[in-house]
């Protein structure tokens, strides 16, 4: 009867008919508006900044055990900053260093949730 | 009735605590901090903070989180009016007059009005809990799974339907949310489904994991991919030459406040994303009755206080679904569902009876809170304002520091952080093509309750699929369904005939 694939298949099907649904739709109106095509008005952002940006989360979640929580977040902050466009480096590490210490007592000793201690063993 | 009111004073004494009453002020300031900085809405903040209850009995725990989604609210609205930036979708009526009399160097009697609207929405809000919960309540005794089955798809398509630009859209991600809330274990036959192998999905998806992407890094994603003027901009002191409105304002506000307050209400009842509409009615209504609605849109205060008051009081009134009915009708009524969860509650219609101190205590919270951010707000208002004169570039890290130590914290799991970074991705991809992201959460946390409603029902039916017309609560709300599905086809179906010139 109902077993565990059911609900599943059921909302599977569900959002095929829909996707066929939207596929006709854009079909209809790309018919329409065929001659003004590719006309819009918004300035288009270079994605290397968003790429950098997201690539260093990326990174720091895959060293977040292995570095430990002090040091990840000194990077992270310190590197998204950069990414940001903070070009002074004294500013940037001074700022980066200040909130690391800071969520390290907040989080670590104060509210004691047991982040990763890393090679450092902070 | 009266048995209510006494039930509240009980609520009230649960609630005046000195423990719960300062979980409250620190969820009110807390929440005001995070509506201010940009990219933390009041979903990704109570999803982000609710590991740090973990340590709170359930009651304590929810009135830190609902102090953190009023603050949260407060703080949508302080950056609407002080910076033309509505922290949240509820907020973006408040940028049209709010502004523009910070602008006249008004912005103190805006953030005043804000906080004493809301006051007294919040005080018509709690007596339309009291008195409607109850009895809405016993009602509900009446509900088996298929109503609770159709009632849950009224709501996603009614949530469908009023969020973003497309239905379609929308619609298709409920389903998504529906599909990624199957992952893990079966609710009711306990067999792994599209786990892989990998034990960390057994478990299902995290939807705090799932709220604080698309809700939190998805939105800092989108301000970095803003041109870089935006991510320097600094803002300038406000100019609080006059801090509390004058009795003219006031006295302009008592009607907008509360015509707001009640047809809020009356909004947050029923499915959907209650603030919003809320907003937009109350500014429609109020620019309609308004003597002079050329002042609309130039710092008219009604433009504030209307809104803003139909805003608390629809925040107050969609918790009456979540708690008499345990389904939520919009996302952040969803995640105080998942933190309730988490706190071993199941909201439905028997928790005011088991959980008495836990509802009413939490509706006198709600008040207090209201009562807290008044007196909180009024005083610090420079202070929020002098965050927001710190640059986005330095703010944008520090928000996604706080997700990623928020996150890891639920489970102490790097797994917990790559599903977070996961659905920011797809949050952003999702901002930029026009999907909303209020139905897919919405549904990830409804998604096993309806499966095992939907089954069980075919079970007392022996797998008949009648079940969910034959009863007639459900077919009320499946006809009511099959209005709302077929009303877009209609229409568009007409603008054809029109257009074709029949």
């Amino acid at each position: 009867m109902a077993g565990t694939g059911m609900f599943p298949l059921i909302l599977g099907i569900l959002l095929m008919f829909l996707s066929c649904i939207f596929l006709l739709k854009l079909l209809y109106q790309h018919k329409k508006t065929t001659t003004k095509r590719d006309s819009g008005g918004e300035v288009r952002r270079s994605p290397v900044q968003l790429i950098l940006f997201f690539g260093t989360m990326v990174l720091a979640t895959a060293f977040f055990d292995k570095l430990g929580y002090p040091l990840a977040s000194f990077l992270l902050l310190a590197a998204l900053l950069r990414t940001l466009g903070m070009k002074q480096w004294t500013l940037n590490i001074l700022l980066s260093l200040m909130t690391a210490a800071a969520s390290y007592f907040l989080f670590v000793h104060w509210l004691q949730i047991p982040l990763p201690k890393g090679f450092i063993g902070l | 009735m009266f048995e209510s009111l006494q039930h509240l004073i009980t609520g009230f004494t649960i609630a005046a605590t000195v423990h719960n009453l300062l979980y409250c002020l620190i969820g009110c300031i807390v929440g005001t901090l995070i509506g201010v900085l940009p990219g933390l809405g009041p979903i990704a903040g109570i999803a982000l903070l609710i590991p740090a209850t973990f340590g709170l009995n359930p009651t304590s725990a929810i009135i830190m989180l609902a102090g953190i989604y009023y603050g949260a609210m407060y703080g949508g609205s302080t950056t609407s009016i002080l910076l033309n930036v509505p922290g949240e979708t509820a907020s973006v009526i408040t940028c049209i007059d709010g502004y523009q009399m910070a602008q006249k160097g008004r912005a103190g009697p805006a953030l005043a009005i804000v906080a004493i609207g809301s006051f007294i929405a919040g005080t018509i809000g709690i007596f339309g809990l009291v008195f409607l919960a109850p009895p809405l309540a016993e009602a509900a005794l009446a509900f088996g799974p298929p109503e609770y089955f159709s009632l849950m798809v009224f709501g996603f398509i009614v949530l469908s339907n009023v969020t973003g630009k497309s239905f379609l859209k929308s619609l298709m991600m409920a389903i998504v949310g529906l599909i990624i809330g199957a992952i893990g274990l079966d609710p009711v036959s306990g067999d792994a489904r599209f786990t892989y192998g990998s034990i960390s999905l057994l478990g299902g998806i995290e939807f705090v994991a799932v709220a604080i992407g698309v809700f939190g890094i998805g939105e800092v994603l989108v301000n970095v991919n803003q041109p870089s003027e935006l991510l320097d901009q600094k803002v300038l002191r406000p100019r609080l030459r006059e801090l509390y409105p004058s009795l003219q304002d006031l006295k302009k506000s008592v009607g907008p406040i509360l015509r707001g307050a009640v047809s809020g209400f009356g909004i947050g009842l029923v499915p959907g994303p209650a603030p919003v509409i809320a907003t937009y009615a109350s500014y429609m209504i109020e620019k309609k009755v308004s003597k002079h609605p050329e002042e609309f849109g130039k710092g008219a205060i009604e433009g504030v206080a209307g809104p803003e008051s139909a805003n608390n009081s629809a925040c107050q009134a969609a918790f009456i679904p979540l708690f008499v009915l345990g389904i939520p009708f919009g996302p952040v009524t969803a995640i105080f569902l998942g933190a309730l969860l988490i706190h071993g509650v199941s909201p439905g219609p028997l928790m005011i009876s088991q959980h008495p101190d836990l509802f009413w205590g939490v509706i006198a919270s709600m008040y207090i809170g209201n009562f807290i951010l008044l007196i909180l707000n009024l005083p610090f208002v420079p202070l929020f304002a002098n965050i927001l004169r710190i640059p986005k570039k330095i703010l944008l890290p520090l928000v996604i520091l706080f997700c990623i130590t928020g996150m890891y914290s639920v489970n102490n799991s790097v797994f917990d952080i790559w599903m977070m970074l996961l659905f920011g991705a797809m949050g952003f991809l999702m901002r930029k093509w026009a999907y909303e992201g209020a139905p897919l959460l919405l549904a990830l946390v409804l998604g096993p309750k309806m499966e095992v409603a939907f089954r069980q029902s075919l079970m007392i039916s022996h797998g008949d699929f009648g079940v969910f017309v034959n009863r007639p609560i459900s077919m009320v709300f499946l006809l009511a369904t099959a209005i709302f599905l077929i009303f877009p086809g209609v229409r568009f179906i007409f603008k054809q005939l029109k257009k074709g010139g029949i």
